[in-house]
């Protein structure tokens, strides 16, 4: 059963919305009305967008992503093990098709003040909890596809620190899709909240078992209360036939720090919005990012780093790996306030092309309003320098490897970012094996 | 960081070149409509063809949208207030020396300091004043004649020259490229021809002044550069306005066209009142400008100061078609007071090995906007294709603003792109350098400003960068952080 291209997201908003988590709370209810009536109200984005001035949602619209309603409960912990990452200890939290599910799920132990819990049964056990927290960072910003995870929001991690709370090993959450028989799309939402001086590490990771063409819209919703620290990893690795969206909110009060780093590795169309916000003076943020195309990918990421507060610092480091059809789009946009005076910002995106049909679009923006201030931004586009691969293959390095190894190391920039060693030997070994199958001249 | 006393004292100078010159005008009422479009080519005395090319270009107008997505604010312009159409009175026995000038003319132009007479002899230079819309004084014909190369006013070149005009107007920017430019191509006034026959190098530098007058008449310039294969030319536009009321629009168009080997240098400086305090009264200008590098090993370098208007909405660029062909673009920006200004370059690479370079420096001072907007486009042909884009802007006060916003789209894997781009302000250490060495703040502020400024200034003809310096510490000198 196909729905009607035409018809833009209305397929997506399918489904009885009286199914969803926590459908008898009025204040939900209302966000999630308030989300539908401005999908409906808006069109389809067409190139003639600035947010989508590069990206086509033809693809998208065509398959007539649904809601998923039936939950998949048949996997058992052995069909897990073989994404487990050895050496790697974390608290788990495993979602299949956007839903917890307990069963592949190892919290482990957890300290004090420390809170892991499913939205879904939050919203029933302690509404009030979500109420305070939920839609507070995505709020106004929101982008057409976060309005469309508010409208059929169901489930999702929600991670809450109290103050001083320090977790020792990091959250990991894995996000498992499931092709279904119809094109269906996974609409995870998750909040983390971090009180005064807490600190965590969260690592997600996007995977899935073989399947048809499936849709996952995560929005991530971050709070980082002061001098709060969060070190934010995630690992966008789902199938070639997938679409992948995210949309992640970062709000930050003074003296706090958010270590993000992305890597987009997998589907076959991925759009990543990033908006962080400071509330305090003295926070920092760092962005970093590594994105690898090949044919019939593309990467897009967006970047909305706000200064509105003076005394902030951000950086912004992104690199990508273009080769055979494969196309990226890199929008980052730093912005200054009038009376954000210190501000400290400076944007760097670099790629590799490797392909004659490969594509970049690549557009980093300031908007500076304070003269007292040190912000940079800096692009490059090239190719593998003939000397350094002629240095290699001298050394009896076949051409291929050389290429690679190149590669690799113009990519380890960002990998060294991971903070365990078991993951960044995993994330070498999956780029590795990327690029040894992609046609690299 | 606040400015001192100084700064405010510059940034409230009246405007230093603000007189108007009472010269009778014969103008048209204002209003647009088909019959204001044929009255200024019947005027002009318009051969069929024109008439009928800005009459389509008219029609496509109507079905345009003003653009919005720049990063300026003002009132909306109401284009039937507008008067599109002023000449000097008595055309018909134009004047065939600088003595037959309209002495008002010739007063204005040295109020403006501006020696016409003395150039002949002193710069070397032949000047094609443009005095409201339409050209009187055009000097050095004989010489540049010899030489073959055709410079005149782009009325004179539709009657002399109907041929080159048909073939090459609006083959760089059509009437459909944009609002402005769409309405330039029905009303244009006047404007600049320039022809350079095969082989030859222009004996010497082409300038064109311009002078806004009568009052509330919009300017719309049309300038035109075809040169042949193996030929170079440097062309130098300059301008200064009387203060007045009204915002003014001023949309010109500007075609360069260079051929097999040839070589163009476009040169600027703009210096157009920027408007009261308030910002009111200013000049809005809205132009298009265009190069294109036809042939191989062409080369198109634009050269821009822009101190003045009070909104300037901006984008030389270059259509590297040829391959191996080169563009460059080299911009100072000043805004200041309310001043806000728009303004980059698009580099569409489409030739094998295309070289393109791309200089701007924005200073921002008082409430002044500014907006460095770029494009660099390397297509899936341009093997080899390279570009180093520099933008840099300075902050003077904490009340301005200084935006970036560059578009790189990259098609082929040999091609390679650079984009740098910094935010500063004149920072307390390098003043504290100058002062400690005894100079001044005023001279301090002024020497790291000009050496902000150098990599462009260096681009100038040297006339030009002598008067560039001089706008440029006019603008801003005092202007201590």
């Amino acid at each position: 059963m196909r729905v009607e291209t035409t018809k833009g997201f209305e397929s997506w908003l399918r489904g009885e919305p009286g199914q969803l988590a926590g459908s008898g709370l009025e204040w939900l209810e209302s966000q999630r009305r308030t989300a539908r009536d401005r999908l409906r109200g808006q069109g389809v984005p067409s190139s003639k967008q600035e947010a989508w001035r590069y990206t086509s949602l033809k693809g998208l619209l065509e398959q007539g992503f649904a809601p998923i309603e039936e939950v998949v409960d048949t996997l058992q912990p052995s069909d897990l093990e073989r994404f487990l990452i050895p050496g790697l200890e974390t608290h788990r939290v495993v979602l299949v098709n956007g839903r917890y599910a307990p069963a592949l799920s190892a919290l482990g132990e957890l300290p004090k003040g420390a809170r892991l819990s499913a939205l879904n049964a939050l919203l029933e056990s302690d509404p009030e909890v979500v109420r305070a927290r939920l839609n507070q960072v995505a709020g106004a910003k929101q982008s057409l596809f976060s309005a469309l995870n508010t409208a059929g929001l169901d489930d999702g991690l929600v991670v809450i620190l109290d103050a001083g709370v320090r977790l020792e090993h990091p959250i990991e959450l894995i996000h498992l899709s499931i092709g279904m028989d119809e094109p269906r799309v996974a609409q995870p939402r998750h909040l983390l909240v971090l009180e005064a001086g807490a600190q965590a590490t969260l690592i997600e990771r996007y995977l899935s078992l073989e399947g048809a063409a499936y849709c996952t819209n995560a929005v991530l919703e971050l709070s980082l209360g002061r001098d709060a620290s969060l070190q934010h990893e995630r690992i966008q690795l789902e199938s070639t036939n997938a679409f992948h969206v995210t949309g992640l909110y970062l709000s930050q009060d003074s003296g706090s720090r958010y270590q993000g780093v992305n890597l987009g590795l997998g589907a076959s169309w991925a759009r990543t919005d990033l908006v962080t916000g400071f509330r305090g003076e003295q926070a920092e943020c760092g962005l970093q990012g590594l994105y690898l195309a090949g044919d019939r990918q593309l990467m897009d990421y967006h970047l909305d780093v706000d200064h509105s507060l003076p005394q902030c610092s951000s950086r912004e480091n992104f690199k990508g790996i273009l080769y055979g059809k494969g196309r990226a789009v890199f929008d980052g946009r730093v912005y200054v306030a009038k009376d954000a005076q210190k501000t400290d910002a400076a944007m760097s995106n670099r790629n590799l092309m490797l392909s004659e049909r490969a594509e970049i679009d690549t557009k980093p923006q300031l908007e500076i309003n304070a003269d007292d201030v040190k912000c940079s931004h800096g692009t490059t586009v090239g190719q593998i320098e003939p000397e350094m691969l002629f240095y290699l293959r001298s050394r009896g390095i076949s051409e291929s490897l050389a290429r690679r190894m190149l590669c690799l190391g113009f990519a380890g920039e960002i990998i060294q970012a991971l903070s365990t060693e078991s993951l960044r030997d995993h994330v070498t070994e999956q780029v590795g094996q990327r690029l040894e199958s992609a046609p690299l001249n | 960081m606040t400015p001192t006393p100084a700064v405010e004292d510059i940034v409230r100078s009246d405007y230093e070149h603000g007189f108007t010159t009472e010269i009778e005008s014969d103008t048209l009422p204002p209003g647009l409509d088909e019959q204001v479009v044929r009255a200024i080519s019947r005027r002009k005395g318009e051969p069929e063809f024109m008439t009928e090319w800005r009459l389509k270009a008219y029609r496509r107008w109507l079905t345009m949208q003003e653009p919005a997505w720049a990063s300026v604010h003002y009132p909306r312009i109401d284009f039937q207030s507008i008067s599109y159409y002023s000449a000097p009175k008595r055309p018909e026995d134009g004047p065939k020396s600088l003595d037959e000038v309209d002495p008002a003319l010739l007063e204005t132009y040295e109020k403006l300091g501006i020696p016409i007479e003395e150039q002949k002899a002193l710069a070397g230079i032949a000047v094609d004043a443009v005095f409201d819309s339409v050209s009187v004084a055009t000097t050095f014909r004989e010489t540049l004649a010899e030489a073959g190369v055709i410079f005149c006013s782009i009325s004179e070149a539709v009657q002399e020259h109907p041929d080159l005009v048909r073939a090459y107007l609006g083959s760089v920017v059509p009437h459909t490229d944009n609002f402005y430019a769409g309405l330039n191509s029905a009303v244009f006034s006047d404007g600049t021809f320039v022809y350079v026959p095969k082989g030859v190098r222009c004996p010497m530098e082409l300038s064109t002044y311009f002078r806004i007058n009568a009052r509330n008449t919009g300017q719309f310039e049309r300038t035109l550069i075809i040169a042949e294969p193996g030929s170079y030319v440097s062309y130098l536009e300059g301008c200064t306005a009387p203060q007045r009321d009204e915002n003014q629009l001023h949309a010109a168009v500007v075609e360069l066209i260079a051929l097999e080997d040839a070589e163009i240098k476009y040169s600027t400086v703009q210096n157009w009142y920027p408007g009261d305090e308030e910002g009111r009264g200013g000049i809005y200008n809205f132009v298009t400008k265009r190069g294109d590098c036809r042939g191989a090993r062409s080369k198109i370098s634009w050269t821009q100061v822009e101190t003045g208007s009070a909104i300037t909405w901006k984008y030389p660029s270059c259509i590297l078609r040829g391959d191996d062909s080169i563009g460059e673009f080299y911009s100072v920006a000043v805004t200041k007071g309310r001043q806000q200004a728009d303004t980059g370059t698009k580099m569409i690479h489409l030739g094998k090995n295309t070289r393109s370079t791309i200089v701007s420096k924005g200073i921002s001072a008082g409430q002044g906007r500014q907006t460095y907007r770029g494009l660099v486009r390397i297509s899936q042909r341009a093997e080899g294709a390279r570009n180093h884009t520099q933008c840099d802007s300075l902050l003077i006060g904490d009340r301005c603003s200084a935006n970036t916003f560059p578009y790189i789209e990259v098609k082929h894997p040999s091609a390679k792109m650079e984009h740098e781009a910094t935010t500063s302000k004149i920072s307390d250490d390098q003043l504290f350098y100058c002062r400690a060495r005894g100079l001044t703040e005023e001279d301090a502020v002024s020497m790291i400003v000009n050496g902000f400024c150098k990599e462009v200034f260096n681009e100038l003809p040297m006339e030009f960068a002598v008067e560039a310096q001089k706008l440029l510490s006019i603008s801003l000198e005092g202007a201590v952080g």
